[in-house]
């Protein structure tokens, strides 16, 4: 694994989207006037004509993704998350998920990472995402897993959703990384650990930089990586939280209907009698505001994992401090 | 038009009109079983189902298919069954548990290439498909039939727009509307003023023909392919809830129809005197 702060690439989705246009010509790409804060500049400038661009009329946008699919194109289908998921949600019901048809929905800005406050801030896309049958959820950490995911999910039959961050990405794993939709990862861990840490997407920095600070106090750690939270790879969470005494999740987004009501979910249906702890924004709407504030404020940060870890498992002393990683311009760092 | 057109022109309305009978007569069949439906959609929309299906304006297998009000199901069955697309005795499964003949349609639905249970999604999804067609170099013409009272709904017009601004790179596109001035709670005109509904789709940049939609001549004539003009057409057909039928007390709901013996008999009376 790297350490922060993490060296950042531009643009691996919209590249690795036109390479696979390239050669797959069924594949389509549509969006919603953010062209270019969707990186399909790249797509609309290389192949013109499987472009279009739908304006802000998402309702239309997605029964025209549901058309196209159904005559047999490969979908991809770009905004922003809000406006991707809470807009039209009756329309990916029945023009998308219900038809099972081929549509990749690319929802940019997840949870608290855009400064543009609760209209801009995808903080229960995963939960409406996770609730339609058929869909799957793709929550990528990296920029290796934003690139290897275009093409996972395009040969995965059917509806998916993948949220991404926009702007730069930060490389997190090592080189021989390899993104399996149907695997969660051990990133850190061996046979039995104080502390399991299930994180995904924009929290795996934080879940890693926790994870130190918590070896450091001869607590063993086990950080899983859980990029598709639907389906959930229950046997690989259920294994490990077993072997452990207690569960953090983390997702940047809501503590309901995310990754820990997942977690939450399989555990239980599994009888995994271990305390659990959700770290996410706490059924709350947000504020505009930089990601380095708001994960801080709304509880997104290192010190927000350290702490449910430290509490699950009713350590008496005061919790141990986060590291402080200071900024560096075109890296990324956890807050 | 010389005489013999003419008499062709006669009979050819005939034969619509006893084929849009015994589908209103096949729907009421349907309807009956259970007694409740929805019989109105069916026989408002008969002729323009009859246009469709057996008017040789749908290419069945070649051209797309989408009802966007999937309430009209009943009226594609007793069209299909009519085009030999379905087996008439399927239609005593109407809206049965355990068939496919449901009475709102889904995607076990046959015939229709597209059906939307929600309504005012169906436009979109035709324009996706004509999209298709255009990328594909394909020949096919995409029709929709769509309802008045879903173009309430704000999606309809979202796709009217983007239907017009990319008409060079869509398929033909082809939209009956059944106005058939109709929705649950009661007349369009009462709930919500659509008109002028012409006017509407000429400023969103459509072809449009305001017929009688009733008159399946009227109806061949606006559908008639204009080579020079690939722009989106819309044909706004003007119908009567209960297709003009003497039979059917004016008080009732159009909408989902509760249909007891006396009516039932005076329906199949009508019809049948129609087809004697």
């Amino acid at each position: 694994m790297r350490e922060p702060p993490y060296r950042t690439v531009l643009k691996p989705y919209g590249e690795a989207l036109v390479a696979l246009a390239r050669t797959r010509p069924e594949v389509v790409c549509l969006g919603a006037d953010l062209t270019r804060q969707t990186e399909t500049d790249l797509f609309r400038d290389a192949l013109p004509e499987r472009f279009f661009n739908a304006g802000m009329a998402e309702a239309n946008l997605i029964g025209m993704a549901g058309g196209l699919a159904r005559a047999g194109h490969v979908v991809f289908v770009n905004t922003f998350g809000v406006f991707c998921t809470r807009r039209c949600y009756d329309q990916i019901a029945m023009s998308v998920a219900y038809p099972e048809l081929d549509v990749k929905l690319v929802g940019f800005m997840p949870g608290l990472s855009s400064p543009g406050g609760p209209s801009h801030q995808a903080i229960d896309d995963v939960a409406l995402m996770r609730a339609l049958p058929n869909m799957t959820v793709v929550d990528p950490a990296d920029a290796a897993e934003v690139t290897q995911a275009v093409a996972a999910i395009a040969d995965r039959p059917g509806p998916v959703y993948l949220r991404l961050k926009r702007g730069e990405q930060p490389v997190i794993f090592p080189e021989n990384h390899r993104l399996d939709l149907d695997r969660a990862q051990v990133l850190i861990g061996g046979e039995r650990a104080d502390a399991c840490l299930v994180a995904a997407g924009m929290m795996i920095p934080a879940a890693l930089a926790a994870a130190r600070v918590l070896e450091a106090q001869d607590l063993a750690v086990t950080v899983l990586n859980v990029p598709v939270v639907k389906p959930l790879d229950t046997a690989t969470i259920v294994d490990a939280v077993r072997h452990s005494r207690m569960v953090v999740t983390a997702e940047n987004h809501s503590i309901v209907g995310g990754l820990g009501s997942a977690v939450a979910e399989a555990l239980s249906e599994a009888g995994v009698p271990v305390p659990l702890r959700r770290v996410g924004v706490r059924d709350r709407f947000a504020e505009s505001g930089s990601r380095e504030y708001l994960f801080a404020r709304y509880g997104l940060g290192t010190q927000d994992v350290i702490d449910a870890a430290w509490h699950g498992l009713a350590i008496e002393r005061a919790p141990p401090r986060a590291p402080v990683v200071p900024p560096v311009p075109g890296a990324y760092a956890p807050v | 038009m010389s005489g013999r057109d003419r008499d062709d022109a006669t009979d050819r309305a005939a034969d619509f009109r006893r084929i849009a009978s015994r589908m209103r007569l096949s729907a009421v069949r349907m309807v009956a079983i259970q007694g409740f439906g929805y019989l109105g959609q069916a026989l408002s929309s008969a002729e323009i189902f009859a246009t469709l299906f057996r008017g040789g304006v749908l290419r069945h297998g070649h051209d797309r298919f989408v009802l966007s009000p999937a309430h009209y199901a009943i009226a594609l069955y007793a069209a299909a069954a009519e085009a030999g697309l379905l087996d008439e005795q399927e239609l005593d499964t109407y809206g049965r548990d355990g068939t496919r003949l449901e009475a709102i349609a889904t995607e076990r639905t046959p015939v229709a290439d597209l059906v939307c249970g929600s309504l005012g999604q169906g436009l979109s999804g035709a324009v996706g498909l004509a999209l298709a067609v255009h990328l594909a170099g394909e020949d096919r013409v995409t029709y929709a039939v769509l309802s008045d009272g879903e173009m309430e709904e704000g999606q309809i017009w979202e796709a009217a727009m983007f239907a017009s601004h990319h008409r060079a790179r869509m398929g033909t596109l082809r939209v009956i509307v059944d106005a058939n001035d109709s929705q649950v709670d009661g007349p369009v005109t009462s709930v919500t003023t659509l008109e002028p509904l012409a006017d509407k789709w000429r400023a969103f940049g459509w072809r449009v023909a305001d017929v009688d939609g009733h008159d399946v001549t009227a109806l061949l004539d606006a559908l008639v392919d204009d080579p020079d003009d690939r722009g989106p057409l819309i044909v706004i057909a003007r119908t009567h809830i209960f297709g003009r039928m003497r039979a059917f007390p004016r008080a009732t709901d159009g909408h989902f129809i509760k249909l007891d013996a006396e009516l039932e008999r005076a329906l199949t009376a009508e019809l049948e005197a129609a087809l004697a």
